[in-house]
């Protein structure tokens, strides 16, 4: 997979869980791009996503984070 | 560690007169399903339905007391009722631990309730570590 299928996958998944149509994610979006994207959302989208594609992130990995991409880059290591 | 996949649960509960007059009398549905003999036999059922949100505070029980710690908190719950609750069942309720994830301390369950080995109601729960 590459970097951009994850993040149309990672999409979807954001647009599931806000229940928001039309948000579209980039590279560089971050928590304040997203309303509503507040500390209990953050878990049910870390879990939605290690769900999604079969990986597991370390509590240290999460909070290295900048924004998505750097997110997909985790994902796309495992 | 305290959770890991396939860790596993179990406790009986009554469905006591207590308890039902109590539901009703703190959350005042008197629906007639659950306060009605003819009613509900009427509707095709053995007697009046306990409301389902009984179960839902057995699981409230479940976690905040059964666990092997006391910090917890609920991140999201579904129940899926299969077959109808009434006066005085005993229900074995029984969990396992589905999913661990550690990157944010969130524990996922499935659990059922069952009577006499029937499926009553079963769904998932996830929690956090706090």
């Amino acid at each position: 997979m590459d970097k951009e299928q994850a993040l149309k996958e990672t999409n979807e998944i954001f647009v599931d869980m806000f229940d928001d149509e039309d948000i579209v994610l980039s590279y560089e979006t971050t928590a304040e791009d997203v309303e509503e994207w507040d500390s209990l959302t953050h878990i049910q989208l870390v879990v939605a996503i290690e769900k999604h594609f079969k990986v597991r992130f370390t509590s240290k990995e999460i909070q290295s984070w900048q924004n998505v991409g750097e997110m997909l880059d985790c994902i796309l290591t495992k | 560690m305290l959770f890991k996949a396939g860790d596993s649960y179990e406790h009986q509960f009554l469905v006591s007169e207590e308890l039902y007059s109590g539901f009703i009398h703190l959350f005042e549905d008197r629906n007639p399903l659950h306060t009605n003999e003819d009613f509900a036999q009427g509707k095709g059922f053995e007697s009046r339905v306990m409301h389902g949100n009984i179960l839902n505070g057995f699981l409230s029980y479940f976690i905040g007391e059964c666990l092997p710690t006391k910090d917890v908190i609920i991140h999201t719950q579904e129940i899926q009722y299969k077959k109808p609750v009434y006066l005085g069942d005993q229900l074995d309720f029984s969990a396992t631990v589905q999913d661990y994830y550690e990157s944010v301390q969130a524990v996922v369950f499935k659990y059922q309730f069952k009577r006499e080995g029937v499926v009553l109601a079963k769904g998932k729960i996830q929690i956090g570590l706090i």
